[in-house]
């Protein structure tokens, strides 16, 4: 595909997002020149890559204290209701549906955590310090039976857990939680405004997301083609909002950008003159009186500008041959769909093998998975997203690990996030909005088979516990998502200067850097 | 063939219309129509309103209906605005109802395939049809507008179709009374209570520590009655004595909350134990009203928003669930909480301080003294100076993706060949990113106080709603769905499809075609540089002379009107009502 003397104009109107790609040949053409030789001669390129779990994920069931305090209390506050959400201890085997669990005298059904088996045990290198409240001399671990993949990689050293991490302002006791004389982020246990604070450090109405941040301060190491920084095939999201950088929208499809069909003709309607007439009044920012009809008019220039050469980069080379996802097979219904967030891994590992080629060297990107707010019948819906999320992992890292020869793997780094955990005891069959909660780091730089952080003693306050680590049915966060954020930040190559202006409160906290990566 | 009527009921009609002329009296506007010529020659306190202009009509009609279309554009000269918008809501839901659109659909598909079930795309077919040809077009804008506050989806598996479309019946018929009303149908509605999840939602076991679901009660708090801060009448927050915003609830009243909503679940003509954990369901239940089962009814002190229901010996669900509505109608917040947001879905989505402050003064008096009456809400956002005068350059909203096809199908008189109107899910972004009853959470498409990131309105920080659905991706969808409906047709075979006669026949003259579409689309609005642009594509189509056919020509005039359509439907003028 060629540029035209005019489209490369209008990029360049637009200012250093839009600057010509740098092609005195056709575009296509100097890709596969580049290729894999490309992809080796880029040692500097960063990426981090957010996988949001939307909802509020239930870490509670996700990463689990398997001591036998631990596991006691857990099973207490789990086992019970309507349909018990309590997974099987470490080693239980699954049973197969009408067979009745020795563990719980119930008859298994597919949607029932007796049919899964225990769940697997993980065994970090270093071990968790042991919290005040728990009776055990040394902590246990255990993962979600369907997590198998992440075991696997949590063993091969380039997974980390992130435990207990949270929305903070400061360092929160439980006392002062419950005196509400700490400054707390605002509208813990909403949503929308959980998932901009994780996201941007705001409540909702945030602008600028701290990926968009980080980005701004590595554009100038995107030269000209700073366009692609920050990737999104998974909807608008603030992460990727910075002061500079704007999130580029794609799909999941071959070809990820979507082109305008009315304007890439000879001709529209019998007007020969239609095509370009068109292309020029959907990119008329200037003339628009209204500041809204200019914004719009900026996001078709946006996407007209950038559709050829995204697609032409994403089905060259080793970013056109990636492999498909495995086929996902549903393990409580035993169908086979379609694994959403595989195919989005799939879109980032494809700009990722592209960036070299487009003299990218950082990117930020944001993945999602949705339905994670379980309020009820938890057993069938959660299961079911952490497969997906496991085998997502999975399948991003084996794709990292060849890309047209050589392994990326140590210049991603994917991390999950979710605006909170859940609550500790059910409510029959599900859970509510909660806080602090644990998360996953992913790559070949990450530090990993350790969980980092302080994972919490846990059980809620009944017959005279009174649990440090919880109020109510939350978990009170020991790790800042400031600490969590600036730990990846300096990986990527923000200097702490930077990360204290993008995270202002990150001062308040120690260390400063986690160390997982 | 489903086709849409109206029914008047007289004696509502009478009801409302005095309730609405008390209103107008009270803020001076004059009750009747305007049409030209002399008004009254009698009582000088009254002034006649200036014969509205078919542009300002149309304008009126983009905001208030689905798209305005020739006989609506009279009408509004010829009744006024006022006496329009009473008709409007005075005038009977039109039938047939979703709920019977959609068995209706059933039985054919079942006649074909006896294993056939409903899925999402049979609502999504009502809606269409509703909305491209239900003349209680007022109330179909007022079902969606609702349906983005009070959000029930599709998407959540739990939810079925005949259940999501008696939901929006339900909305329609409520949507010009009580607002009180609405708050109690939607919480008894079986599709809130699965959406919401307290559905066979059981108290407190102490002993282990299992709690109430608290999704519904936070969620009717934070989004569908009184918002997270607490508000002036002006919309604006109110502040403490360090200048920082007041929450209105905390978790305390979550918990208190979630209490209430216990031992709600389907109806059953014998209710069991069995039933009320979902088992023998009634075949009527996913459209009946839930009912309470008292024995699973919290009977622990319920406390929230500051009314206390003290712990009792025997369970009071329908007392407990009175008090809980009426604190939740009744708290100052939620005249301006929801005022604002009408006015974001109908009229502009900055709305200034007074124009919500008058809105919400009519949500909280309608003048005789009524709370929540939702035909003078809609009457004072509508009638509003704000409303009927265009502002400045961050006036208005970006249009829905779901109104703008919508405009497309009503404007143009597209006709459904198999009176289905067999359009199904538009929710893909490289649809039109948006389909009724499918948002993707509790929290709608968009969110009210969605500021888009590197943009003009976000730098000035000012709220564009629809802005989180466009994107990249989104833009080419809409445009590229937006070219092929145009061309032949939408839905199903092209089941939805327009002749454009109107167009055609105009199209021979570059600038009346022009002109036609400014009037239609843009309420005269055109800017220069686009009545240009498209003058002279209109233009550099030929309509053959010499010997060439009627049909030949008749194509070419086809072509023209199709372009100049197009072009204003795709441009960023017509992205943006205002």
């Amino acid at each position: 595909m060629t540029s035209s003397a005019a489209d490369r104009r209008q990029f360049l109107r637009l200012g250093a997002a839009f600057a010509g790609l740098g092609a005195a040949g056709p575009f296509a053409m100097q890709l596969a020149a580049m290729g894999s030789a490309a992809a080796q001669s880029a040692p500097n390129y960063k990426a981090l890559v957010c996988i949001f779990l939307l909802g509020g994920n239930d870490a509670n069931n996700m990463v689990l204290a398997t001591d036998s305090d631990s596991w006691g209390r857990y099973w207490s506050a789990r086992n019970t209701g309507a349909d018990p959400i309590a997974l099987m201890p470490v080693g239980t085997a699954a049973i197969a549906p009408g067979q009745t669990s020795s563990v719980t005298g119930r008859v298994a059904t597919a949607a029932t955590p007796e049919a899964w088996g225990g769940v697997l045990p993980i065994v970090p290198s270093t071990p968790n310090p042991v919290p005040p409240g728990t009776n055990a001399t040394t902590r246990t671990f255990g993962l979600h039976p369907f997590f198998g993949p992440v075991q696997s990689l949590f063993n091969s050293g380039r997974l980390a857990i992130m435990a207990n991490v949270g929305t903070l302002i400061q360092p929160t006791s439980k006392a002062q939680y419950v005196a509400k004389s700490a400054s707390l982020p605002v509208n813990l246990y909403s949503h929308n405004d959980q998932q901009s604070e994780w996201q941007a450090g705001a409540a909702e109405g945030a602008r600028l997301g701290w990926g968009g941040r980080m980005a701004d301060l590595m554009m100038s190491s995107n030269g000209a083609n700073s366009l692609f920084t920050a990737v999104s095939p998974a909807g608008n999201a603030v992460f990727l909002s910075g002061q500079n950088v704007v999130q580029y929208q794609i799909t999941t499809a071959t070809n990820p950008a979507v082109m305008f069909n009315s304007i890439g003709g000879s001709s529209l309607f019998g007007s020969t003159s239609a095509p370009a007439l068109i292309k020029t009044l959907l990119q008329d920012s200037a003339s628009q009186a209204n500041l809204m009809a200019a914004d719009y008019a900026t996001v078709d220039t946006r996407s007209i500008g950038a559709a050829g050469a995204i697609n032409t980069a994403l089905t060259a080379g080793a970013a056109g041959s990636m492999a498909a996802p495995p086929i996902f097979t549903n393990p409580i219904t035993g169908a086979t769909q379609t694994n959403g967030l595989a195919l989005q891994m799939r879109s980032i590992a494809r700009m990722v093998a592209a960036a070299p080629g487009l003299g990218v060297q950082r990117q930020v990107f944001f993945a999602s998975l949705g339905s994670f707010d379980t309020h009820q019948n938890e057993n069938q819906s959660q299961p079911v997203l952490l497969a997906q999320v496991a085998q997502a992992l999975s399948y991003f890292d084996t794709l990292l690990s060849n890309v047209g020869g050589a392994d990326l793997r140590s210049q991603v780094t994917a991390f999950t996030a979710s605006e909170f955990n859940r609550t500790f005891t059910t409510n029959g069959s599900g859970t509510d909005h909660a806080w602090g909660s644990h998360h996953l780091v992913l790559g070949g730089a990450v530090r990993g088979k350790t969980i980092y952080g302080q994972y919490p003693t846990l059980g809620i306050d009944l017959g005279g516990f009174n649990n440090p680590n919880m109020s109510g049915n939350a978990i009170i966060p020991t790790t800042s998502v400031d600490q969590y954020a600036a730990t990846l930040g300096a990986w990527f190559g923000v200097g702490q200067s930077d990360l204290n202006t993008i995270f202002p409160n990150l001062a308040n906290f120690s260390p400063n850097n986690l160390g997982f990566v | 063939m489903l086709k849409r009527v109206a029914k008047v009921k007289r004696e509502r009609h009478v009801r409302q219309g005095l309730a609405l002329a008390l209103a107008m009296a009270l803020t001076g506007c004059s009750g009747g129509g305007s049409g030209g010529g002399a008004g009254s020659s009698a009582a000088s306190s009254v002034t006649t309103p200036a014969p509205i202009a078919a542009t300002d009509a149309a304008r009126f009609l983009t905001q208030a209906t689905f798209g305005p279309t020739d006989s609506d554009v009279s009408a509004v000269q010829a009744q006024g605005y006022a006496s329009w918008i009473s008709t409007q809501t005075a005038m009977a839901p039109s039938t047939p109802t979703h709920l019977s659109f959609v068995n209706t659909r059933l039985t054919a598909l079942k006649a074909a395939n006896p294993n056939a079930s409903l899925s999402a795309n049979e609502f999504e077919e009502s809606f269409w049809s509703a909305a491209a040809t239900a003349p209680d077009q007022l109330r179909q804008r007022m079902k969606l507008a609702l349906s983005e506050i009070f959000v029930v989806s599709l998407q959540e598996p739990g939810i079925d179709v005949a259940g999501a479309a008696s939901y929006y019946d339900m909305l329609g018929t409520d949507a010009f009374g009580n607002f009180r009303t609405i708050l109690q149908d939607v919480t008894l509605h079986p599709m809130m209570g699965v959406y919401m999840t307290y559905v066979s939602n059981q108290p407190d076991n102490l002993a282990t520590g299992l709690h109430p679901d608290q999704n519904y009660a936070r969620e009717v708090m934070q989004l569908m009655t009184v918002g997270l801060w607490q508000l002036n009448m002006d919309g604006s927050q109110k502040l403490d004595s360090a200048g920082n915003p007041i929450p209105t609830y905390g978790q305390t009243d979550v918990t208190g909350l979630a209490e209430v909503f216990t031992g709600l679940s389907w109806y059953s003509p014998t209710p069991t134990t069995s039933t009320f954990f979902g088992k023998n369901k009634d075949p009527n239940a996913t459209t009946t009203p839930m009912i309470a089962y008292p024995s699973y009814h919290s009977t622990l002190a319920k406390s929230f928003l500051g009314a206390t229901i003290p712990a009792s010996a025997t369970p009071d669900p329908t007392g407990d669930l009175k008090i809980a509505l009426d604190t939740l109608f009744n708290h100052p917040n939620t005249a301006p909480f929801i005022s604002k947001q009408l006015i974001q879905r109908f009229v502009t989505s900055n709305p200034s301080p007074a124009y919500i402050q008058r809105v919400a003064t009519v949500f909280a008096n309608d003048g005789s003294g009524v709370r929540g009456n939702m035909a003078a809400v809609i009457n004072a956002v509508l009638t509003d100076s704000e409303a009927r005068t265009a502002g400045g350059a961050t006036y208005g909203k970006v249009r829905e993706p779901v109104v703008r096809m919508a405009n497309w199908m009503r404007i143009f008189g597209a006709q459904s060949a198999s009176g289905n109107w067999l359009l199904g899910l538009t929710n893909s972004n490289t649809s039109l990113n948006q389909a009724t009853l499918y948002a993707s959470s509790v929290f709608n498409f968009w969110r009210p106080g969605y500021s888009p990131p590197n943009t003009q309105m976000g730098a000035q920080n000012l709220v564009a709603p629809e802005f989180q659905a466009v994107d990249e991706v989104a833009v080419a969808g809409y445009a590229n769905t937006l070219l092929g409906a145009v061309n032949s047709g939408i839905g199903g075979g092209a089941d939805i499809s327009s002749t454009y006669a109107t167009e055609s026949g105009l199209a021979s003259d570059a600038n009346a075609l022009t002109n036609r579409v400014n009037q239609m689309l843009l309420y005269g609005q055109m800017s220069s540089g686009l009545n240009q642009d498209i003058v002279n594509a209109v233009n550099s189509i030929a309509i053959p002379g010499g010997t060439a056919t009627q049909a030949q020509i008749s194509a070419a005039q086809l072509n023209r009107a199709k372009l100049a359509i197009y072009m204003t439907m795709v441009s960023p003028e017509f992205l943006v009502q205002r």
